[in-house]
């Protein structure tokens, strides 16, 4: 089966997830109960799951975060403990380019994908990811929630992207080191700036530091995940101060 | 009577293992006096005072144990003296002792200190009461404040040194660059590629079309949706040719709707 994109939807979010199938994209999303879904081109059709579009009844999936960085001389000594901390597996590296998309509409935010590909994985599908605004409110909640959907593409997602209306606003390349803990998911990785578009082999590093992203895909609702992260992050102290950083601030 | 004398002998039991006990830290310590002089380091000589001191503590606690029965009652009277040997003697005192006679009872069983210390005694005693209560009392609490206060500082020092030593060496993040790689990832920060200006370059999210509308192109420019199905999706309205990478840079922000259907198609 052909997997590539449906031009048959009619809105990004939900829709999508409602008219496709899943699809289990281990390394991109963290366990294997994660929730990728692939479209089918080939018949021009959705797959048979309903013909008629289904409104409401999907999971809401939110990406709960926290974020912190550690200088270069000091990764070292952070990939040991997260070796130690972490599932018993082969340490796995990443080499990834992410193109970010915004389409500019009436409405006075832009909406944004995200598109991923695997620069060092060969066969592996695309990654299309939608992040919503980071939900405001909860002091006690201790780490960044926001609404997430993730979907496995085939290779002319870009294409298909500029075809629908969306311009590229700006692409990195992320390389760096992939850890699980459960359904955690932690990501060590340096983050080179593209200079010559669409070429990415020449980059340069943006800065002497690794960011470190702790991340769990869970369904809305589930506050206790942002506990067993808080407590995952106390152990990484003092090495890195992962913590709930605000995008809006930093504008 | 036998519930006395049963306390007494187990309080000198008690007093006995301590007072070995005492014996043999001193023992140590003066030959680690005596042998490692040059070798000798300050911790370790108040190591083994603090040794000392808190056998003598526990020695006090055993006497002042209620269980214990005043031994200042108690007298010990010599009944035999001898000027033979006695083994039984020499092997309880550990062949210091070997003649239970008249030269060694006096050392051994005397109650009283010597003269000069008994006048030493006295001396200080006729000072103490000499002073006054309230001048004693109030030099007491002098002394106890001077302590804490030297205390304090002694520990404030160690802390400070301690922290000033380490904070150089500790440092594995700088939050400056946490800040600015979130702010890269989350809306691209430095990364833009329309201006390449170094990595603190203004990637404004507000205006990401704005500044790269094509020279030359006219900006009436329909999008067809590729393959459209049979749902009539209106023709979406190439708004801003804003095509990554281009060179071009005119930020005019002219934007121009042409036919954009009453309908978003991508409304959500």
């Amino acid at each position: 089966m052909r997997k590539i994109l449906s031009p048959r939807v009619r809105g990004y979010r939900q829709d999508f997830l409602k008219i496709a199938q899943v699809y289990p994209v281990p390394y991109l999303t963290g366990g294997s109960e994660s929730s990728c879904v692939v479209f089918n081109l080939d018949t021009m059709e959705a797959p048979p799951v309903t013909m008629m579009p289904v409104t409401g009844g999907t999971i809401n999936m939110m990406e709960y975060l926290l974020q912190g960085s550690v200088l270069d001389h000091s990764l070292e000594s952070l990939i040991h403990r997260l070796r130690g901390l972490c599932d018993n597996m082969e340490p796995e590296t990443f080499l990834d380019h992410e193109m970010v998309f915004l389409l500019k509409g009436q409405q006075a935010s832009p909406f944004v994908l995200r598109a991923r590909r695997s620069m060092d994985r060969a066969g592996a599908p695309w990654h299309l990811r939608y992040l919503g605004q980071p939900e405001m409110g909860d002091k006690n909640r201790h780490a960044l929630v926001r609404n997430c959907v993730d979907i496995a593409t085939s290779e002319n997602l870009t294409d298909f992207l500029m075809e629908m209306g969306f311009r590229m606003d700006h692409e990195f390349v992320a390389k760096g080191h992939l850890f699980r803990k459960g359904i955690m998911k932690i990501m060590v990785y340096k983050i080179f700036r593209i200079l010559v578009p669409g070429n990415t082999d020449s980059t340069e590093a943006l800065s002497l530091s690794y960011l470190v992203e702790l991340s769990v895909v869970a369904p809305a609702g589930q506050d206790v995940v942002s506990d067993d992260m808080k407590n995952f992050a106390e152990q990484l102290k003092p090495l890195v101060h992962l913590e709930k950083i605000d995008p809006k601030r930093l504008m | 009577m036998q519930r006395e004398e049963k306390q007494l002998e187990a309080s000198l039991d008690a007093l006995l293992s301590q007072v070995a006990d005492l014996k043999n830290s001193l023992g140590s310590f003066i030959c680690k006096l005596e042998n490692e002089y040059g070798r000798l380091t300050w911790p370790s000589v108040l190591d083994s005072f603090a040794l000392l001191s808190g056998q003598l503590n526990t020695l006090n606690k055993v006497l002042k144990h209620e269980k214990t029965p005043l031994f200042r009652n108690q007298v010990i009277i010599p009944l035999v003296l001898s000027p033979d040997r006695d083994e039984d003697l020499m092997r309880q005192t550990e062949g210091r002792v070997p003649v239970f006679s008249h030269e060694v009872v006096p050392d051994h069983l005397r109650t009283k200190p010597d003269p000069e210390v008994e006048e030493q005694e006295k001396q200080l005693t006729t000072d103490a009461a000499r002073i006054g209560a309230d001048a004693a009392q109030k030099q007491i609490q002098s002394l106890n404040k001077m302590c804490s206060n030297l205390l304090e500082k002694i520990s404030k020092e160690e802390r400070e040194s301690e922290s000033g030593g380490l904070r150089p060496n500790k440092q594995t993040f700088n939050p400056t660059d946490t800040n600015a790689l979130v702010a890269a990832v989350a809306f691209g920060k430095g990364l833009s590629n329309w201006r390449p200006s170094g990595s603190s370059g203004p990637g404004q999210p507000g205006q990401p079309g704005a500044g790269t509308i094509l020279a030359g192109t006219s900006g009436l420019q329909q999008v067809q949706m590729a393959g459209a199905p049979s749902q009539q999706q209106p023709m979406l309205s190439g708004v801003q040719m804003a095509q990554a990478g281009q060179p071009g840079k005119m930020p005019s922000g002219i934007k121009t709707n042409i036919k954009s259907a009453s309908m978003h198609p991508y409304q959500r």
